[in-house]
């Protein structure tokens, strides 16, 4: 099999991708913080009781923005999957609690400020209140609302899964309701639950966008290391404290994936047989809906605000109505950013989902050596905190790539690179979407019978023929998941770009970015909006063009974990 | 496994080979100009006459080879850089684009690509970080034929860098807040400290602004030392609500009644006044304020540097120096034909603190990242 050239050259150009594109940079990060002057800032950062409360705070903000995404996802999954509801109010539920994966990032935290700051709509306005969003309430607020939506979806997925024929028995022997939830479901859910837990909290820590915005003075470790680079290029400072965010998230990152495949064992049964007894209680359906209903409102309400906004001078300050916003971003100097961003971000889809079923194959399929650590480095490129990556970015490819005396690669970041800088900025998209690609295509192939690849290389096609003719239609889903998360991703990128973008290469989140930061909410709102439109319109178009046979895939193709930090 | 393992020590290698030379090397490179021994800094009237003629017409530059495209490092407000870049645009036919970056963050991004810069010349932002830039060694001279008309205070005598406009800091506070929670308009830097405005200042992270930079470099020159100043905002630190990346930012959330009081530039607080937050007024500490002197430079290794020149010849014209008032952007021309919006601050109305931008900009990466460890982490 390893004899098939065209096996090998794929495995050639897959391995050379992630050495270059993840562990390359990464590596560069480590050596700098090693370095004798990294070593010293991170003596520092451990030593200084100034570093401990950053890092302090970095850990409450992770563990709370945790504790209650996971607990609004699970409230959200049993909704979903375990009461009696009318069918479009579940329909209703799902479809706004999606919304967030194809938002960038800031939009909720603006309109957070918007709506509950200090002189905000509902806060001020209505209840005559003047509370303090700023700080761990406000970044509570905004990234449960940000991240709970990777819970869910992954809570439901397992929930799902689970056999019906327990909580069958269990009632049949005289349990309560309540009972067969607390003793069988829950317990059955607890790896599921857990690995929730641990990507949230590595969401939660890597997050650069909502303390930018929302921090007030809680200084946290993304926040602190984005104004070393950003303010002072203080490189080593930056590397060294990347380390100590590093560390956490890969080691939770890839605990969590551990979990997550611990809890899939449960289905492996076979398929859940019997039909799950709905709960129809009213004392429990009430109650939990209404819950899941306010939070649903809540989330349209934000991003009902976000688009009122966009046609607004200022909300809150000046609520007449205007069309500039639009003609900034869609006409004005915003219209570059929409196509940059858009063309980047279509080509590092087409490259991440073929790329992503190329190394899935290869790691389910190919029988050769290290194969879990081309699975592991792919892995890495969702694993790691975006911001990390930026820096490793600038310290790998500031420079022309040499190996042994011989140029391998041009410079990659800077304005006076090759293409701009584009090519690096497609690179992050790539690494940082290909992850997901790669467990959706793992999990297709491996539910598909070899025996039919067999059947057509033994009458003659050679692999290459094979996988494109065969294996690739089969996992046709797979591919459909990989590109419109790639796409989304890609658009919704923040910190592993913000140290790569160039006179020449304006990026959407960016743009949104400085404008928020300026206090030209009207101009932010307009950018995300059309933002979230343009990524709804590309996935529409996928669907159309790649196709999915039935109404149930979609649910598969978003319930791939968004994982990591939406950024 | 083993190719892969050997692929992975090879890079691990080349890695550490590369990797060293990244810390960045002192620059030698910088014969002609010395910073040290530069402006007339320590001025106390940045407005006062120019010893120069004022009337001798700008020259006209006519280039041989005509460039196509130049590309701005813009600090001041992005709508000002819209104007000044599409009125050089129609002007002289060259593309021009500009980046937006606050003092702080140009001059990391012109540290992060001082080997192969993307910008060639560098607009607006207070002269103490052209100092601190041109200290490192990442402008290069450059001496406008305009520069003549610009007052010496206002100019670096070496063409490091040139004024280009002249603004005050001052307080910027929303009315209806300040009436809610039964505090005066502040008058002093002492007012910011009471304890009723908890929360309720803002102010930008020196690191990232010059807006930001000016305020602190303030206390240095009010209070007489490093150490006086760091203790004065230390206490003022118990009432800021949040550090933000830009200058102007805390204006505009004191517009929106986040907070009740900023400390940025005056202008940038008539400006959002002009634009519809009209509950903001401004006022001046009467211990004395710091000001800034917006700068022009052209940027060392500039990949459009006849552009660039031509960009820093016209921005010194009073033509171009009266485009500000255009979009609202209020600050004091330099060029002294330039005519002066009446919305623009009267100098002569405030009392200036003696600010030596020498020092100040020298000083500025001790003084930020000693901010950044005493200050933006204190207890409160």
């Amino acid at each position: 099999m390893t004899r098939d050239p065209a096996l090998l050259i794929a495995l050639l150009i897959a391995t050379l991708f992630v050495l270059i594109a993840v562990v390359y940079p990464l590596a560069a990060t480590l050596v700098q913080a090693v370095s004798p002057e990294g070593a010293r800032v991170l003596g520092d950062v451990l030593g200084r009781p100034v570093y401990h409360r950053i890092i302090l705070n970095t850990l409450v903000m992770g563990l709370v923005v945790a504790a209650i995404g996971t607990a609004v996802g699970f409230l959200f999954a049993y909704v979903q999957v375990r009461l009696a509801a009318p069918a479009w109010l579940k329909r209703l539920i799902h479809l706004v609690a999606l919304v967030p994966v194809v938002s960038p990032p800031f939009a909720v935290a603006i309109a957070i400020i918007v709506l509950f700051g200090r002189s905000g709509f509902i806060t001020s306005q209505l209840l005559g209140l003047r509370p303090d969003i700023y700080g761990l309430p406000g970044l509570t607020l905004a990234m449960t609302l940000s991240f709970f939506t990777v819970a869910y979806l992954n809570l439901a997925g397992l929930m799902r899964g689970l056999d019906p024929a327990l909580d069958e028995a269990a009632t049949n022997l005289g349990a309560s309701k309540w009972h067969v939830f607390r003793t069988v479901t829950l317990p059955l859910l607890v790896p599921g639950i857990a690995g929730s837990f641990l990507l949230l909290f590595v969401e939660a820590i890597a997050d650069l966008s909502n303390p930018l915005v929302l921090g007030g003075n809680y200084t946290v470790l993304a926040a602190r290391l984005y104004l070393a680079i950003v303010g002072e290029y203080d490189i080593t400072t930056g590397a060294a404290l990347s380390l100590v965010l590093l560390v956490p998230s890969v080691v939770l990152y890839f605990v969590q994936l551990w979990l997550a495949s611990r809890a899939s064992v449960v289905t492996v049964t076979g398929k859940p047989s019997g039909r799950l007894q709905l709960i129809a209680d009213r004392r429990v359906v009430i109650p939990l809906i209404s819950a899941a209903l306010l939070i649903t409102a809540l989330v349209a309400l934000i991003y009902l605000t976000i688009l009122a906004g966009a046609f607004t001078v200022s909300l809150g300050a000046n609520n007449a109505f205007t069309w500039r916003n639009f003609e900034f971003v869609l006409l004005g100097y915003g219209s570059k950013a929409m196509s940059d961003t858009t063309t980047m971000s279509m080509i590092a889809t087409l490259v991440a989902g073929l790329l992503s079923m190329v190394i899935a194959f290869l790691v389910v399929r190919g029988k050769f050596p290290g194969r879990s650590a081309l699975d592991l480095g792919t892995m890495l490129g969702i694993a790691v905190p975006g911001t990390i990556f930026g820096i490793g970015y600038l310290l790998a490819f500031n420079k022309p790539t040499t190996l042994l005396g011989v140029t391998l690669l041009p410079k990659l970041t800077g304005g006076a690179a090759i293409l701009g800088g584009a090519l690096a900025i497609v690179m992050v998209y790539v690494i940082r979407s290909a992850p997901a690609g790669l467990r959706a295509g793992v999990s297709a192939l491996q539910q598909i019978d070899p025996a039919i690849e067999e059947a057509s290389i033994s009458i003659g096609a050679d692999q290459a023929v094979t996988f494109r003719r065969i294996t690739l239609p089969l996992i046709r889903p797979a591919l459909l998941t990989a590109m419109i998360y790639a796409f989304a991703r890609s658009m919704t990128t923040v910190s592993a770009i913000l140290f790569l973008t160039t006179p020449q290469t304006r990026i959407m989140t960016q743009q949104i970015l400085n404008e928020t930061e300026a206090g030209r909410f009207g101009n932010a709102f307009a950018y995300v909006t059309v933002l979230i439109a343009i990524v709804l319109l590309v996935i529409g178009a996928l669907f159309a063009l790649i196709g999915n046979r039935s109404g149930a895939e979609r649910d598969t193709v978003l319930a791939q974990p968004p994982s990591a930090s939406q950024l | 496994m083993k190719r892969l393992s050997a692929l992975i020590a090879s890079t691990a290698v080349a890695l550490a080979a590369c990797a060293a030379p990244t810390t960045p090397a002192p620059s030698a490179s910088q014969p002609t100009a010395s910073p040290t021994q530069a402006p007339a800094a320590s001025v106390a009237e940045p407005t006062k006459p120019p010893a120069a003629e004022p009337t001798t017409p700008p020259p006209t530059e006519v280039p041989a080879p005509k460039p196509e495209k130049l590309t701005v490092l813009c600090t001041p407000q992005e709508d000002w850089c819209q104007a000044m870049t599409k009125a050089f645009q129609d002007k002289f036919g060259i593309q021009t684009s500009y980046v937006r970056l606050s003092s702080g963050e140009a001059l990391a991004k012109l540290r992060a690509t001082k080997d192969n810069p993307e910008f060639s010349v560098w607009w607006g932002g207070p002269a103490d970080t052209y100092i601190a830039a041109a200290t490192e060694g990442l402008l290069e001279p450059y001496i406008s034929p305009n520069a003549a008309q610009i007052p010496d205070a206002q100019k670096d005598p070496n063409g490091l860098w040139t004024g280009v406009y002249v603004g005050a800091l001052g307080f910027c506070s929303n009315k209806n807040v300040l009436s809610q929670l039964g505090v005066e308009k502040p008058k002093s830097w002492e007012d910011l400290l009471n304890p009723k405005l908890k929360g309720q200042v803002a102010m930008a992270h020196p690191a990232s602004s010059g807006t930001a930079y000016t305020a602190v470099w303030t206390q240095v020159a009010r209070l007489g030392s490093v150490d006086a100043a760091f203790e004065y905002l230390n206490k003022l630190h118990q009432n800021i609500l949040q550090y933000t990346k830009s200058g102007s930012a805390p204006g505009q959330m004191a517009g929106r009644g986040e907070v009740a009081v900023s400390v940025i530039f005056s202008h940038d607080c008539v400006k959002f006044a002009d634009e519809g937050m009209d509950m903001l007024e401004v006022s001046f500490p009467e211990e004395g304020t710091g000001y800034e002197i917006g700068g022009v430079a052209l940027i060392k290794g500039a990949p459009e540097p006849e552009a660039a020149k031509m960009w820093i010849d016209w921005v010194l014209t009073a033509e171009a120096q009266e485009i500000g008032p255009t979009v609202k952007s209020y600050q004091l021309p330099t060029n002294p034909n330039a005519k002066v919006s009446e919305r623009s601050v009267k100098l002569s109305e405030v009392k200036l603190v003696d600010y030596n931008f020498t020092e100040a900009g020298k000083s500025r990466k001790e003084i930020t990242k000693r901010f950044e460890d005493e200050i933006t982490v204190a207890p409160k």
